[in-house]
């Protein structure tokens, strides 16, 4: 039973009601997860804080060659962001593929990150982008790379008296370009059957010079594909190389998967969803080269 | 690689209850004294435009506007039963009902105006523009509430009802009428699968349907808009997952039925062939809307990758694992 709610305008406020109450205490922000769980029983909070009026951390805006998300910011906020409209649209589309508008307008990037579903839309691009998480608590603020604050299904590396206050990542260079692809039963208000994202970076001479791969619904948690980031180091990517990665990724999903009832369709999906996130990087990667 | 075909699914639906179970609609139709008429009948809006086809057709017959039918349904207290919003029978069922109910109450407000002109041939009185012609002379004529006036402070009410035409198939000849009438309908769609993913998009859809008569066509075409989107989640999303009785989709969240998002828009062919039994020709077409869609979907899938699906709904992962064995078989 929740025995109180709390409403905080500010992040000291929401930190030193952590700080009373850990691990018996839940952030509410969005609410699109967590008053699902709460209904059905999952998670029983004796202590709301409701975060959803914090103005400050629903920033979304550049820092010198850094892109910072605010943790409160909606997907409705990030979707139509100026930011993610052109280079980096691979965001606004993870953004635009959650649920409905109602949905997206409440949700919020924290919510999607700390709930850390393995499905979870927006994980795969910050994944590709080497997002990190900057976590706070009243006495203190650490930095994590979210590919280590992601430590399992619904599992995060955050402590009960922290919470996520933003995340960031550095801005695309000349000649790199993200690419995102999510495989659903139907076009909208659909959950990730499989998601990928592909960051892409080449040299001059259209040499792959640094690949990174994540996915989504492909394991307990979204994750870094390193097999196949290793495979595409140094290569001319062309339709013969593209076929061997989407192998190796295969490889990769056969093994994680063994014994799975999913396995024989998502050792193929996984390779149309691939090549579909590869191809967008690769497409903008080339574009800002011309530009 | 994305990849085409197109394919039709082809439908006769029987109306009805059928097999000879009683398959009856009653109304009641009642005079108002301002000269508007109230109809009274059990039948049940769902959101398929019961109340304003049913009114349509009592307008029909008492020549007056819409605005001049009072509709009474979803009652039981003050209605009678004209049986289940069910089996696509209100509009051919319960609108025969109110037609002959309208019928009835126009003929005793006939009966009332030839005792008032002193006339005994009640039959030979005409209409003209919702008023009531004396049969000798034209220049004579009763407004409805005129009629209302006449019998005073008792309302002219009448009852009737319409009993469907079938019966039971003979268990040793095979013969009988089981249904009556029979609505046809044909979809053609084409689609384009996903040979990587196994995913199926339907990018067009055309849908020919025989309504016998289109009481009220924009109705019709909401129908079959409706319809077709409940026909395309049957083919390729919906799905309960019983497991050991239990049903593992007991939710919208996984339950998925289609969006907009998933629907081409839908060409609508409405064919107008009126059946002699039915209220002014009209038929109902509820479910023979979304019969046809599934075959057609799943037809347009053979064509375009050469897998006869045989189990629905058709989603990514069924579709996927069928393809990469027929490409197993096909040595590619």
């Amino acid at each position: 039973m929740v025995q109180k709610v709390y409403q905080v305008h500010e992040i000291q406020q929401a930190l030193e009601l952590l700080h009373q109450h850990t691990h018996q205490a839940k952030l509410l922000a969005g609410g699109t997860d967590l008053i699902i769980k709460m209904r059905e029983g999952h998670v029983n909070p004796a202590v709301l804080i409701d975060i959803s009026s914090m103005d400050k951390t629903r920033i979304i805006e550049v820092q010198g060659q850094e892109i910072h998300i605010g943790s409160t910011a909606t997907f409705s906020e990030i979707q139509e962001h100026p930011l993610f409209q052109k280079d980096l649209g691979a965001i606004a589309a993870a953004a635009r593929s959650v649920g409905s508008p109602q949905i997206r307008n409440r949700a919020t990037i924290g919510g999607n990150i700390c709930n850390a579903s393995p499905a979870a839309d927006l994980l795969p691009p910050l994944l590709a982008m080497e997002a990190m998480t900057v976590l706070r608590s009243k006495e203190t603020s650490r930095l994590l790379p979210l590919s280590d604050f992601l430590v399992g299904k619904e599992k995060t590396a955050l402590k009960s008296e922290e919470m996520l206050e933003r995340v960031w990542f550095r801005k695309l260079e000349d000649r790199s370009g993200l690419g995102f692809s999510k495989l659903g039963i139907r076009n909208a208000l659909a959950i990730a059957r499989l998601s990928m994202a592909v960051y892409l970076k080449l040299d001059a001479t259209g040499r792959c010079l640094e690949a990174r791969v994540a996915s989504g619904a492909l394991g307990l948690t979204a994750q870094r594909e390193n097999e196949v980031e290793a495979f595409l180091q140094q290569q001319v990517i062309d339709e013969t190389i593209i076929d061997q990665a989407a192998q190796v990724l295969e490889k990769t999903t056969a093994q994680r998967l063994a014994g799975r009832s999913t396995l024989p369709f998502k050792r193929q999906a996984v390779q149309g969803v691939f090549r579909d996130a590869l191809s967008q990087a690769l497409k903008t990667s080339l574009r800002r080269e011309q530009s | 690689m994305k990849k085409k075909g197109k394919g039709i699914g082809c439908t006769f639906y029987g109306t009805g209850y059928g097999n000879g179970f009683p398959d009856v609609s009653r109304s009641i139709a009642q005079l108002e004294r301002d000269g508007s008429v109230t109809v009274y009948v059990g039948a049940t809006e769902v959101g398929q435009g019961a109340k304003t086809v049913l009114s349509q057709i009592a307008a029909e017959v008492m020549a007056l506007p819409l605005s001049g039918i009072h509709f009474v349904c979803e009652n039981t207290d003050e209605t009678p039963d004209a049986g289940t919003a069910a089996a696509s029978r209100q509009t051919y069922n319960t609108g025969n009902a109110i037609k002959r109910t309208a019928e009835l109450l126009l003929k005793e407000m006939k009966v009332t105006a030839a005792r008032h002109w002193g006339v005994s041939t009640p039959g030979r009185i005409s209409m003209d523009s919702g008023k009531l012609v004396h049969p000798e002379n034209a220049a004579a004529t009763l407004s409805y509430r005129e009629v209302a006036m006449i019998k005073g402070q008792e309302l002219l009410r009448v009852e009737d009802s319409f009993t469907a035409m079938t019966t039971r198939l003979d268990d040793e000849t095979g013969q009988g009428n089981p249904y009556w009438p029979y609505t046809f309908n044909v979809y053609g769609v084409e689609v384009e699968v996903d040979t990587d993913t196994g995913k199926v998009s339907v990018v067009k859809a055309v849908c020919a349907q025989d309504v016998g008569r289109a009481v009220n066509p924009k109705l019709i075409e909401g129908q079959m808009d409706g319809g077709f989107a409940m026909g395309l989640g049957y083919a390729l999303m919906e799905d309960v997952n019983l497991q050991q009785g239990h049903m593992k989709h007991d939710r919208y969240s996984n339950y998925l039925i289609p969006t907009a998002m998933d629907l081409p828009d839908l060409e609508k062919i409405i064919v107008e062939a009126p059946e002699s039994t039915a209220p002014f020709g009209a038929k109902g077409i509820g479910e023979p809307v979304m019969l046809g869609v599934a075959p057609a979907i799943l037809n347009a899938i053979y064509d375009a990758v050469g897998v006869r699906m045989t189990e629905i709904p058709v989603t990514p992962d069924r579709l996927l694992v069928a393809l990469k064995q027929h490409e197993g078989k096909e040595g590619i």
